[in-house]
């Protein structure tokens, strides 16, 4: 356990040494966030409720997307690809660690980061324009967040490590990690916009994929619109999309890991 | 005299043509080596095109109106901002492979060449998958401009298309000052993603932001120019004075952007060659 606290703490040394480019990647998300935020108040105007949604809801929906992208979606595990292709990896598997361990580790600290900085981001934003957020009633619903948010964090870890492990096999990697690990996360995860807008249809099929589980779910449940048979449901389906990538991703690496030729290293 | 120039000028300018045609050539054939990849970015644009269209369409339409546009009209921003940044990926997309050409020196063969020094790190890599993703939104934006959707006049439609040429310029005089800072600090995603992000904010009518921030987004990174502005004169909601401060904007960042090029230039110092 200390070796992964070292890495841990490595890792967070590290963001220090580029400074630079970290506070450009909050900006970065900063934007991302004002402009969904500004859209919505444009949207909503005087209106109290709109899709379902009132407004203080859908503008904390807005803010809990900020803060799940900084605990679910933020991640370092994205690194092994350029590290199988550019033969780095080498040096790593010849160290006394776990890999999945390991890339947790650098995961945990890049989302404790973010988490510090969207905290101040976002208490900016809300200390300016003042808008009553959506806080549950019931206190159950907390403890049903957490659980949901702790599976998203692990469902995330296991996907983003299993689309880097691919690298093992397929050199162009990042047009699969942009489509998938972008494009249908962020639209079907419900990262832009809540999902539950869009036709029955369309949003039954998004239900079936693991995205809506990273985002979206819990913050329906934060929001409270989800009756406890469908948190039950969407509890059982997000275990089994998080035990299938879990060992996907350590089949995959497994598999890898013998085949590896070390280009480049 | 003066049309011997006017003829030295256009061969000029047809050797450019010829010399960028035969680099675009090139760029082609490599994005298209990679098969799979090149699908599965083109699937991804056309997702990400489908789902903001459809959530507009929905969102808009359950409340009538954005800040005064109609749900018509909002589509109409939506697509200029498309046509805008896709045509611009199309033809800067070289700007993200310029670090490398200067981080290995590479880029002291392109200097030596008889070609303007900005030819290659701007126009050097055209993106055959914004080109084909271009064709049919192209497409789309004529037959929803037809349909009667929204009212355009012949006059309006012109002065689109000034400002549209301007919004090219606009983006190449930035994509060009991105490519100074590369020569004077070996870095440039950092700014180019945050120019991306920040013409993201023009995917809805920029009206919505509070006012500090449209000022921001008229003269840090211009992107009210490059893309409200031709949206908003197509649907003839320009009066001249905004027209006339779009050009000089652009104007202004052209020529900025230029001597800023030739500064950065001088302190080139071809690493690792």
């Amino acid at each position: 356990m200390r070796k992964y606290w070292q890495i841990v703490k490595i890792t967070f040394e590290e963001y220090f040494e580029y400074r630079l480019n970290f506070l450009l990647w909050r900006f970065r998300n900063f934007v991302s966030f004002l402009t969904l935020f500004f859209f919505w108040l444009a949207i909503f105007g005087s209106r109290g409720e709109l899709l379902n949604y009132q407004k203080s809801q859908l503008l904390t929906y807005v803010v809990g997307v900020a803060f799940l992208r900084s605990i679910v979606l933020a991640s370092r595990s994205v690194d092994l690809s350029g590290q199988i292709r550019s033969g780095e990896l080498t040096k790593l598997i010849m160290w006394p660690l776990g890999m999945l361990q390991y890339w947790f580790s650098r995961d945990l600290t890049d989302k404790v980061l973010n988490i510090f900085f969207t905290i101040f981001e976002i208490g900016l934003i809300l200390a300016i324009f003042k808008f009553p957020l959506y806080f549950p009633k019931n206190q159950v619903t907390y403890f049903w967040f957490l659980l949901f948010v702790i599976f998203g964090v692990f469902l995330y870890f296991f996907i983003s490590f299993t689309i880097a492990v691919v690298t093992f096999w397929v050199d162009e990697i990042w047009a699969t990690r942009w489509l998938f690990g972008i494009i249908f996360l962020e639209f079907f995860a419900g990262a832009f916009f809540p999902i539950d807008i869009l036709p029955n249809w369309l949003t039954k099929i998004i239900y079936l994929t693991p995205f809506p589980y990273l985002v979206f779910s819990p913050l329906k449940i934060w929001l409270e619109q989800l009756s406890g048979f469908m948190i039950t449901k969407a509890f059982l389906v997000c275990l089994a999309w998080l035990v299938f990538f879990w060992r996907l991703s350590l089949s995959l690496w497994e598999r890898g890991a013998k085949n590896y030729g070390a280009y480049g290293g | 005299m003066e049309d011997n120039k006017n003829l030295k000028f256009q061969i000029s300018n047809l050797r450019l043509l010829r010399v960028w045609l035969k680099m675009s050539s090139m760029a082609a054939q490599s994005q298209l080596l990679t098969n799979w990849a090149g699908v599965m970015f083109l699937v991804g644009k056309v997702v990400r095109f489908l789902m903001f269209f459809l959530f507009l369409f929905i969102v808009v339409g359950a409340v009538g109106s954005l800040v005064g546009y109609n749900r018509q009209q909002v589509i109409l921003f939506f697509l200029i901002f498309n046509l805008i940044d896709i045509t611009t990926q199309f033809l800067f997309r070289g700007v993200y492979q310029f670090r490398q050409s200067v981080v290995s020196g590479n880029y002291d063969i392109y200097l030596v060449r008889p070609l303007p020094s900005f030819l290659v790190p701007v126009f050097g890599f055209m993106d055959i998958q914004d080109f084909i993703t271009l064709l049919p939104l192209a497409f789309y934006l004529g037959w929803y401009l037809n349909s009667g959707s929204v009212t355009i006049t012949t006059i309006n439609f012109l002065v689109f298309l000034l400002l549209f040429a301007n919004s090219l310029v606009l983006a190449f005089a930035f994509h060009l000052f991105v490519c100074s800072i590369c020569i004077l600090t070996t870095q440039i995603d950092p700014l180019v993603w945050i120019y991306r992000d920040l013409t993201n904010m023009a995917r809805f009518p920029t009206d919505i932001y509070q006012k500090g921030i449209q000022l921001v987004l008229t003269f840090t990174i211009p992107v009210i120019i490059l893309i409200t502005v031709p949206a908003k004169a197509l649907l003839g909601l320009l009066s001249w004075q905004m027209i006339v401060f779009a050009f000089l904007i652009s104007g202004i960042f052209l020529f900025g952007s230029l001597k800023f090029w030739q500064y950065a230039l001088k302190r080139y110092s071809s690493a690792s060659s």
